[in-house]
């Protein structure tokens, strides 16, 4: 069967936490955690990752600038990314898939949603 | 015998006998009556050949006739059993069919409570992770904004002799609208303190909600006795009902946070300093 890899990049410690649960109902998932953008661009250069989740309003590096990186990456250009924000409104989800996010997530994130988007992303029955 | 032959052949006329000729007519007559009747007998006979070869093609006729209803009766007969069948098939599609909803809104609702649980135990969990005042009081804004999804909310603690509600942390609010509360004033916060009970609009819509109209207003107790409340005054815009989690957090937030800052207070009063084993020698009950 095959394994994925998903990196987490978020600032909070108890939004990353409840990720890592939600994510490891996900069979097959191994999660990766990033405090923000840079950490994030670092664990991505030293590690293949088949799914990205992260916030938007991160210190040092946000969420949309680590879009357009990752887009940039020729390993991780076409990895898919899944943008987490408190932002609702229709203008900021399509700044975020125009800058190459794939789906968008509005906190307070429902884990049965995450776990959902990620499947089928990843395209796991 | 021959003789009388010769005798007429020899005699002077040819004419027969009268008697002869008489029984010679009669013969003729005989015979051109057995020919007439042999004639009719085989017209009777070509007759009822006839209608013996169309009795015989009428009976072949009925016969492909009854063959063909026998198997249009099997055929039916098939057709009302594989019916039989269908409807025996789809009666047990939709008992599995049920059965498999069953199973799948079983599945949802567990994969509901273990998001909710997980919720909770993080939400405890990060609470007590810290034993600085600070570091709890970003982690009950963390619980608020995060997992309830509030947008602008205060912390309030009460003073010594619980006559006023002080703001010690709040977030979507300007720092002056943001006051002391001085109790009793027959407000809903005044009420969740003197009963120690939890307000919270189910109905409206929380995200707009305002200091003046809260939608939330949690007491914040240590030992049962309300020392502080968290108001939120309204929701993220996509936030437009509490759910059953939130209820829960408030209630973890209103039975654990108090006792978080309180404990984490106490640290920081007697200098970060963890108790020695003494210090739990006569806790035993």
């Amino acid at each position: 069967m095959a394994e994925y890899s998903c990196l987490i990049v978020e600032d909070s410690p108890m939004m990353r936490q409840l990720l890592v649960f939600a994510l490891a109902r996900v069979k097959n998932l191994r999660v990766t955690e990033a405090d923000d953008g840079v950490d994030g661009l670092r664990k991505l250069a030293s590690a293949r990752y088949d799914i990205i989740v992260t916030d938007i309003n991160m210190p040092i590096m946000d969420g949309l600038k680590l879009v357009k990186r990752v887009r940039s990456d020729p390993v991780h250009k076409d990895t898919p990314i899944v943008i987490i924000t408190t932002e609702g409104s229709q203008e900021d989800r399509q700044r975020a898939l125009q800058l190459g996010a794939n789906a968008y997530i509005t906190k307070p994130i429902q884990a049965p949603q995450v776990i959902a988007t990620v499947k089928e992303l990843l395209e796991i029955e | 015998m021959s003789k009388d032959h010769k005798g007429r052949s020899g005699g002077s006329s040819d004419a027969p006998p009268p008697d002869l000729k008489k029984e010679r007519d009669q013969f003729l007559q005989n015979f051109s009556k057995g020919a007439r009747l042999t004639e009719e007998f085989i017209q009777e006979h070509e007759r009822v050949q006839g209608r013996l070869q169309h009795l015989e093609r009428e009976n072949a006729q009925l016969r492909a006739k009854v063959e063909a209803d026998d198997a249009v009766r099997e055929l039916l007969g098939k057709i009302a059993q594989l019916e039989r069948d269908k409807s025996e098939l789809l009666s047990r599609f939709h008992e599995a069919e049920a059965v498999s909803t069953q199973f799948s809104e079983r599945f949802h609702e567990v994969e509901s409570e273990f998001a909710n649980m997980a919720n909770l135990f993080v939400a405890s969990n990060q609470l007590h992770s810290t034993l600085s005042p600070r570091g709890v009081t970003r982690r009950i804004k963390e619980v608020l904004a995060q997992l309830v999804g509030a947008e602008s909310y205060g912390v309030y603690l009460g003073n010594s002799d619980s006559s006023e509600l002080v703001p010690i942390a709040s977030e979507g609010v300007a720092g002056d609208r943001l006051v002391p509360l001085r109790l009793p004033d027959d407000s809903r916060v005044d009420e969740v303190v003197r009963t120690g009970s939890a307000w919270i609009d189910e109905e409206g819509d929380p995200s707009q909600g305002s200091i003046e109209k809260p939608p939330a207003v949690i007491p914040l107790s240590v030992d049962e006795k309300v020392v502080g409340v968290i108001v939120i005054f309204s929701t993220l815009s996509q936030k437009k009902k509490f759910d059953t989690i939130d209820f829960e957090l408030f209630k973890l937030l209103g039975q654990h946070a108090a006792a978080a800052l309180v404990s984490a207070s106490l640290f920081v009063q007697v200098g970060r300093k963890i108790p020695g084993l003494e210090a739990f020698l006569d806790l035993s009950v």
